[in-house]
This record gives structure tokens, C-alpha cells and sequence, in this order.
């Protein structure tokens, strides 16, 4: 009988599958931690009294938003090597997403920051703080917490966006599920498996993001013992 | 009484684009001394308190605190800027008081008042927080030290703002029209604590739009108009016989009121 979901298939997959999983969740937590971090001096940078950095970052960010992210994934792994920078599949996945999230987030970070009014700036300086002592203490603890749900979106899509990764051969799920397709041809059975594993992660991290959401909204208040 | 002047204010020009928002303002505050700023709203009352802190930037003129030259130096008719950290440190020793409070919502009552003394001077935090509780008790909070500002009614914050900046043992204070953003039930609290602190001789230099209170605690009574002063005096000179037409045009607009 024809069918076109065959279970039997999907238990044999889901072995490969899940090895396939976690190189997508170790891709997207290497690559969210280097971003996290490297967007805050994008965006630190792109602030800049030094109006050269500032240009720097401008193009910087304008190049990574007006490219596709598959093409930039490609170019690391592919053209880098042209020019003598060879990375294997792995560090040049890591590299191509870094550098695409640190100028998409170090825009929410910069416009975090620049939601702070102006008064906080004022109160800080009053009372004798240099410009980094205010930004460390009274700035940004107050524009991470309004960020914390942009960056929590900005997470669940990178962890999707691994997916590009199959382009250059990283052994993540959908190039895993590729390779056993290749194998087997029972399409429907391991996509839709795969399609299952990112679904049954991304759900309940965009609850945790919404009810981050609602925690940031509530305001600063005593915390009740 | 030989009176040391705390600050002193020679030839203070501003412009915003091309509004000059002070023409030139002489100003001299006594130690212990309150001066009361009265004037139209654009009078450029504020923007003469934010120079004094740097906040904004005079382009013409000399600002000095406790006889030092603040800010630049003048060489050769040239201005040098000091470096932010002198800077810095200038403001350390002035306190500010703003219209909006401005206090830090992600910091505790406490970690408001100790956040510059800890970080700023490197007090130990215990030595700040116990301070912190005497300045509470001082304007009248001392159960709300470990409420969040967000908590608070404007009186309440704006107490605790003043608190903030008098923990950093300031040679002066500046207040901001500090009562205009409360609602007028709790504007009394707020100018019984600075009525509590000029009589321990604070000096304080005071921007109001509260006339019975310039009437009642100031040394000295400025009116200001189109960013120049028009006159200063008394306060009973100043509010019982205004020698200027602007002044007594002021006066009477918000006395009727």
C-alpha cells in the first residue's frame, strides 16, 4: 500500500535526525553568544564621538541587511579561500551568522540605547559620572531589559536560520535529513520529521519570549519575599 | 559678614541655533546664600542652571566653583575644555535637582541615593547606605528605602532626588523648577525639605515658578527675562516694590493667577 507518511522509516531517521538537532541547537548557541557580545561593541562603536568608526559601522550594517544571508554564508566558505582565509564548514557557518546577527542586533541594542530619555543621561551626569560609568550602570541595564524580547525573536529566528547552514555541507538537520533522503527518497516521512523537531523547539521558546514580554513591560517593582 | 562666594558667573552667553537664550549673565551666590530665580517660561532660567552643570554648554563666559575656573581654561582668548573626567568631577561637587526627577527606575530608593557615592567616590556601600538612611530620614522616607521609584508618588521621588544628590555632600545645590511636575497636593512636602535645607545653610541656587516660597526663603530674589537679568534684590523689594516695569508686568500676571 502506498502511504505517505511511513512510521517505520521515521523511527530509523529520527537517530541521525537528532544528531542532525543538535548540531543546529550548538550552532545557534555558539553563534547567538558571539553575537549578543559582538553587536553591544557594533552598536557601542556606531555611537562613536569618532565619526570614522561611525562610517565603518554604517557600511558594515548596510552591506549585511542589503545581502542575503545565504549569499554571505556562501562567500565565507567559498570565496574567503580565493583569497587565502580558509575556514572549515563549521567556523565558517559560525563566522557568516555572527556577522549577520551582530548587525542585526546591534540595531536593537542602538535603538534600546536611545530609548532611554534623555533625563537619565542628565541624572547620571549631575552626579559626576563619566560617560562609560553612566552607559554601564544607569543605560544599558535599563535598554537590555527593553530588548530582551527583540533579542529573544532575534534567537528563535537565528535557530531557523541554521538551516541555510546545509549550503555548505554543516551536518545540521535539514542537511541531515537531505543526506538520508538521498538515501531512502521518503521525502514527506523525514521533512516533515524535521519540520516537527524545529517546530516542537521554536513554540515553546516563543511563549518563554512572550511571557519575557510581559515581564519587561511590567516595570521596576520590589521583588515580594 | 565677609561672604566667600560659591558661584560665580562672569559674561554667560548661550545660543540654541539662532535663539541666544542668555546675553550675558553676571551672577554671583554667596556660601549658605539661597537665590531664588524667578521669570517668564524661554527666560532661560534652566538653561543658565544646565550651564552651571555643564549640561549645556555656554559658548561665552566663565563659570567658577569655590574660586576654581570650571570647565575650560582661557588661554590667549582661546578656550581649552577641561577633560570629561575633570568635568566629572566638578559635577560631583554641585548637586542637581530636576523638573522630571529623573531618578534611576532600575535602582531601589537606596540604590538611587548610594549609586554615585559607591561609584563615583568609592565609598564603601556600607558606609553610603548608612547615609543613605539618615539622608531618607531626612526628607521624611526613611520606610522607603527598598521601594522602586515607580512606587512612589512625585513627591516622593522627587524627595528621594534630592536625597540622591545630597549624598554626594555637594558645596552647592541646583533645583530645576523641581515642583512644576506635581500634582499641587505634593508640591508641600517637596519645598518643606528644601525650606529644611537652606536653614542648614545649604547654598542653592533655585529656578521656581513658587513665589511664596522665593518670598519666604530666599536670600535673594533674580528675575529674569530674555535670557538677561532684569533685576535682583531682597524678596520683599523684589515682591513688594519691583523697580522694573517687566518685573512688576511678571509679577502681577502670576500673583492674579
Amino acid at each position: 500500500m502506498f502511504e505517505l507518511f511511513n512510521p517505520q522509516v521515521a523511527v530509523e531517521s529520527i537517530g541521525p535526525l537528532l544528531g542532525g538537532l543538535l548540531m543546529t541547537v550548538e550552532l545557534t548557541f555558539v553563534v547567538i553568544t558571539l553575537s549578543l557580545v559582538c553587536a553591544l561593541g557594533v552598536a557601542l562603536a556606531g555611537m562613536s564621538r569618532f565619526a570614522p568608526l561611525r562610517w565603518v559601522v554604517k557600511a558594515y550594517i548596510e552591506v549585511i541587511r542589503g545581502t542575503p544571508l545565504l549569499l554571505q554564508l556562501i562567500y565565507v566558505y567559498y570565496v574567503l579561500p580565493e583569497i587565502g582565509i580558509r575556514l572549515n564548514a563549521f567556523a565558517a557557518g559560525v563566522l557568516a551568522l555572527t556577522l549577520n546577527y551582530s548587525a542585526y542586533i546591534s540595531e536593537v541594542y542602538r535603538s534600546g540605547i536611545q530609548a532611554i530619555a534623555k533625563g537619565q543621561h542628565d541624572a547620571a551626569a549631575a552626579l559626576g559620572m563619566t560617560h562609560a560609568l553612566a552607559m554601564r550602570r544607569i543605560i544599558l541595564p535599563q535598554a537590555i531589559r527593553i530588548v530582551v524580547p527583540a533579542l529573544g525573536n532575534y534567537f528563535i529566528g537565528l535557530f531557523k536560520d541554521t538551516a541555510l547552514c546545509s549550503a555548505v555541507s554543516i551536518q545540521e538537520l535539514v542537511f541531515t535529513a537531505q543526506v538520508q533522503a538521498a538515501l531512502n527518497f521518503q521525502y514527506f516521512t523525514l521533512y516533515t520529521v524535521v519540520a516537527a523537531m524545529y517546530f516542537l523547539v521554536s513554540f515553546p521558546a516563543a511563549r518563554l519570549v512572550n511571557y519575557l514580554e510581559r515581564v519587561t513591560k511590567s516595570g521596576y517593582r520590589r521583588r515580594r519575599r | 559678614m565677609a561672604t566667600r562666594p560659591m558661584i560665580e558667573i562672569e559674561g554667560l552667553h548661550k545660543h540654541f541655533g539662532p535663539l541666544h537664550v542668555l546675553r550675558g549673565i553676571d551672577l554671583s551666590v554667596a556660601v549658605g546664600e539661597v537665590v531664588c530665580i524667578i521669570g517668564p517660561s524661554g527666560s532661560g532660567k534652566s538653561t543658565l542652571l544646565r550651564c552651571i552643570n555643564h549640561l549645556e554648554v555656554a559658548e561665552q563666559g566663565r563659570i567658577r566653583i569655590d574660586g576654581e575656573l570650571v570647565y575650560r581654561d582661557e588661554i590667549g582668548g582661546r578656550f581649552r575644555a577641561h577633560s570629561n573626567r575633570a568635568i566629572a568631577a566638578v559635577r560631583a561637587q554641585v548637586g542637581m535637582v530636576f523638573q522630571n526627577f529623573n531618578l534611576f527606575p532600575h535602582l531601589s530608593v537606596v540604590g538611587n541615593i548610594i549609586e554615585a557615592p559607591v561609584h563615583v567616590l568609592r565609598k564603601p556601600k556600607k558606609d553610603a547606605g548608612r547615609r543613605a538612611l539618615e539622608l531618607l530620614a531626612q526628607v521624611g522616607l526613611a520606610d522607603k528605602a527598598e521601594a522602586y521609584p515607580e512606587e512612589l508618588s512625585g513627591g516622593q521621588q522627587q524627595r528621594v532626588a534630592i536625597a540622591r544628590a545630597l549624598a554626594m555632600d555637594p558645596k552647592a545645590m541646583l533645583f530645576d523648577e523641581v515642583t512644576s511636575a506635581l500634582d499641587p497636593e505634593l508640591v508641600a512636602e517637596v519645598l518643606a525639605v528644601m525650606r529644611d535645607l537652606a536653614r542648614r545653610g545649604m547654598t542653592m541656587l533655585v529656578v521656581t515658578h513658587e513665589m511664596n516660597f522665593a518670598r519666604q526663603v530666599a536670600s535673594r530674589v533674580i528675575f529674569m527675562d530674555h535670557g538677561a537679568i532684569v533685576e535682583q534684590d531682597l524678596p520683599d523689594r523684589i515682591f513688594g516694590a519691583p523697580r522694573e516695569a517687566r518685573t512688576r508686568d511678571f509679577l502681577k500676571t502670576v500673583l492674579e493667577r
